[in-house]
């Protein structure tokens, strides 16, 4: 009888203006938009011809005469690349030369051994070298004598050029030495570099899904470290700023709000202020903050307040002044005086949307956490965020973005469901509305639902009799 | 020319038994005197005259209706009773003492029902109770007792949410008299209902009338129902808002459903009907029309 009418699924098409698409395909829409945005990351991470615009080295040259240098790692532009290679290519060119007309070029054991240090990425991608054993340089001699051996390695392969380099080199460790694997006895003729080889890549500031999960997985299970504490103590320090801030701002806001909803006095003492204040960004007064509550988490909270109470204040106003007239002069026929009309008319009646509102700040506080965090002694995920960046550790700095993004998007999403539970009288039906990603994709625990939908009067027997 | 079939009789007209019963009424305590009552709204354009000089006497256990064309001030008249807004003159008396403000014994029953959403059924009856600071069983079970005479007790427990339009209408009436208010303000209690509840809110609104010491004012723009409900009919003027007549239904009581086509309803309707809409322009504003269709294309 007051159910909005449901079209059969089988009826409605896609694009319908203004009708609700089917649960089904809500949910299935639902879950595109989160896994859409995600394959695309895979596809731009995973497929080089996409985009890739950089080669990462793998093996590094140094190039004579030239004083920048790279080594494993480092990414080059792919145009860049090639020019690269080719510059090693002739100092190699040089160096066979010179074997062959028996000039001697100057060469000290320091460069040679420079040079065939080169290898070592190789070694440790492929677990031949240990984290101990990588300055190890007898270790890093058996890895050339693998080389000459025709070892190419499984996950990173030597191009043939570089096994050809390494047979070459080997030979003429061996002639010369009486132990090969003893640095201090390298030939003092120079030795061959090893070629340049690199993958393609994304910028640093791309990392693939699998590093970023990795390295999230890895940051998250990793207890507190010298480099601070563990990730899920900075998550709790961080949920301590937001919500205290956002609590306090509740607290003091919300019967500020009401007030001036229901007063015209407060409404003009009061909102032209506020009115004004709120247009002052809170970033502005970290430094004031902070001169005031000083060090530790005092400011920060005072931060988030500051940026979300002003406009709570506003908001829960006009919530209070949106209640329907009426209902406050039935109440007054009904015999209700100032204090009651309050408390037991507009209190009670503006309770659904205050909820709301404070729902949608919440979401202001979570945007003032990073700020907060920032100013006088940096704390919570913001610092880990700070000093990943600045390392360039980018995969380990997404997992905690994604990480803020997600507590604050479930917080709502709870709140957001548990609505039709608080407020029944407002007839909200879970999975009804526009209620997003908790109601379209669960649609509610289905046992509850039903409780609820029993729970109406078009149900009854009685009210069908009729 | 009217059928002489048709012909109906003077509504002044008024049988043996109709005319002892309205003798009757006005020995009763009067129940509300209106006295040369005036009302001036500032506004933009400069002052508007709501009402002027409007005076009547409603006596105890008497149903008033009042009507007019919309926009003469019906539903401003009643708010300055109800005390939701003050007369700028004249002055209105409930049982000789003025009034001032609004409260509980004065009820009141809106068009758009006004329930409290957040409470239930029997909570909102309880309402106007808990204000007066009676709460606890002996409360309750007065509650049940007014939810048990507008027919409501199996879902005393329901949210508005849950109500048909007549229900909850039925709950406004019970929450409004539960305080067993003086007098009963309703304005178009029924205007939003359709044909058949407005019907069956009509007949069950008498028979609560029948068993309470309940005097009523009744705003409708539904002339039947004017007829049907009323003792008498206050008709306002518009521009500024002044009464017009003050009609005695002729119709005797018990009233009944078939006595909507007796002599005397009619008569009383017709009349208001030529007080509202006077016959002066029969096709209402002058419209600009053009014609669509042939000439010989007439389809009267």
């Amino acid at each position: 009888m007051f159910r909005r009418k449901t079209v059969p699924p089988d009826r409605v098409g896609w694009f319908a203006v203004r009708r609700e698409l089917p649960p089904r395909r809500r949910a299935l829409l639902t879950l595109l938009s989160f896994f859409g945005p995600l394959l695309l990351w895979c596809a731009v991470s995973y497929l080089p011809f996409i985009w890739h615009p950089e080669v990462q080295l793998t093996l590094a040259a140094d190039r004579d005469g030239v004083t920048t240098s790279y080594s494993a790692g480092d990414r080059l532009s792919r145009d860049y690349f090639p020019e690269y290679v080719r510059q090693v290519m002739v100092d190699n060119a040089a160096i066979r030369a010179a074997h062959e007309t028996g000039d001697s070029l100057e060469v000290t054991r320091r460069t040679n051994l420079r040079n065939l240090r080169q290898i070592v990425p190789w070694g440790m991608t492929n677990g031949y070298l240990t984290q101990e054993s990588a300055s190890d340089d007898s270790a890093m001699l058996r890895l050339w004598a693998r080389a000459a051996q025709g070892d190419t390695g499984k996950r990173l392969r030597l191009s043939r050029e570089n096994r050809e380099i390494a047979a070459t080199n080997w030979d003429m460790i061996t002639t010369t030495a009486t132990d090969p694997f003893d640095p201090r006895q390298l030939p003092t003729q120079p030795l061959l570099k090893l070629l340049p080889q690199g993958e393609r890549s994304n910028p640093v500031y791309l990392p693939t899904p699998g590093d970023v999960i990795r390295a999230g997985w890895r940051d998250f299970t990793t207890p507190a470290s010298a480099g601070g504490p563990a990730l899920g103590e900075r998550l709790r320090h961080s949920m301590r700023i937001v919500f205290g801030g956002f609590l306090l701002a509740a607290l003091i806001g919300v019967p500020i709000g009401i007030l001036c909803g229901t007063f015209d006095f407060f409404s003009r003492l009061i909102e032209p202020f506020v009115d004004f204040f709120r247009y002052m960004p809170a970033p502005a007064f970290s430094t004031l903050l902070v001169a005031i509550f000083l060090a530790h988490d005092a400011p920060k909270i005072a931060l988030v307040f500051v940026g979300t109470f002003f406009q709570l204040v506003l908001v829960v106003a006009n919530t209070a002044r949106g209640l329907d007239h009426s209902l406050l002069e039935a109440a007054q026929t009904l015999g209700a005086r100032q204090p009651q009309l309050l408390l037991r008319v507009i209190v009670p009646g503006i309770l659904p949307r205050l909820y709301n509102d404070l729902r949608i700040l919440l979401g202001w506080a979570w945007t003032w956490l990073v700020i907060a965090e920032l100013i006088g002694v940096k704390s919570g995920l913001t610092e880990f965020i700070e000093t990943q960046g600045r390392w360039r550790n980018f995969e380990r700095v997404y997992p905690v973005i994604i990480l803020i993004g997600f507590i604050g998007f479930f917080t709502d999403q709870i709140l957001a469901a548990l609505r039709p539970f608080l407020f029944r009288w407002t007839g909200d039906m879970p999975g009804q509305g526009a209620h997003g990603l908790a109601t379209s994709v669960v649609a509610g625990p289905r046992w509850l639902t039903r409780t609820l939908t029993e729970g109406r009067l078009d149900a009854h027997p009685k009210f069908l009799k009729r | 020319m009217p059928d002489p079939t048709f012909s109906l009789p003077d509504y002044r007209r008024q049988s043996p038994e109709v005319a002892a019963r309205f003798a009757r009424l006005k020995e009763r305590p009067v129940k509300l005197e209106v006295r040369t009552l005036g009302k001036t709204f500032a506004s933009p354009q400069g002052q508007i005259e709501a009402l002027r000089d409007v005076n009547f006497r409603i006596y105890r256990r008497e149903i008033m209706g009042l009507t007019g064309a919309s926009g003469c001030g019906k539903s401003t008249l009643m708010r300055v009773l109800a005390g939701l807004e003050y007369p700028t003159s004249g002055e209105v008396l409930l049982e000789g003492q003025p009034v001032r403000g609004p409260g509980p014994d004065r009820g009141m029953v809106f068009q758009s029902y006004t329930l409290f959403p957040w409470l239930t059924v029997k909570k909102n009856v309880l309402f106007g109770l808990e204000m007066s600071g009676r709460s606890g069983p002996v409360a309750e079970s007065e509650a049940r007792q007014w939810i048990d005479l507008v027919g409501l007790s199996a879902f005393e427990n329901a949210y508005p949410h849950q109500l048909s339009g007549g229900m909850k209408q039925r709950v406004a009436i019970a929450r409004a008299l539960a305080n067993q208010p003086k007098i009963l303000f309703m304005d178009e209690p029924f205007g939003a209902l359709d044909a058949q509840s407005r019907a069956s809110m009509q007949r069950h609104l008498l028979e609560i009338w029948k068993h309470v010491d309940l005097t009523i004012l009744l705003i409708t723009h539904d002339l039947d129902e004017a007829v049907y409900l009323a003792d008498r009919i206050l008709v306002l003027d518009p521009n500024p808002g002044r009464i017009r007549e003050l009609i005695e239904v002729p119709v005797p009581r018990p009233r009944a459903a078939d006595q909507c086509f007796s002599p005397p309803f009619l008569a009383a309707k017709c009349h208001l009907e030529s007080l509202i809409h006077p016959p002066g322009e029969p096709h209402g504003p002058n419209l600009n029309l053009v014609r669509m269709t042939p000439h010989d294309d007439n389809p009267e």
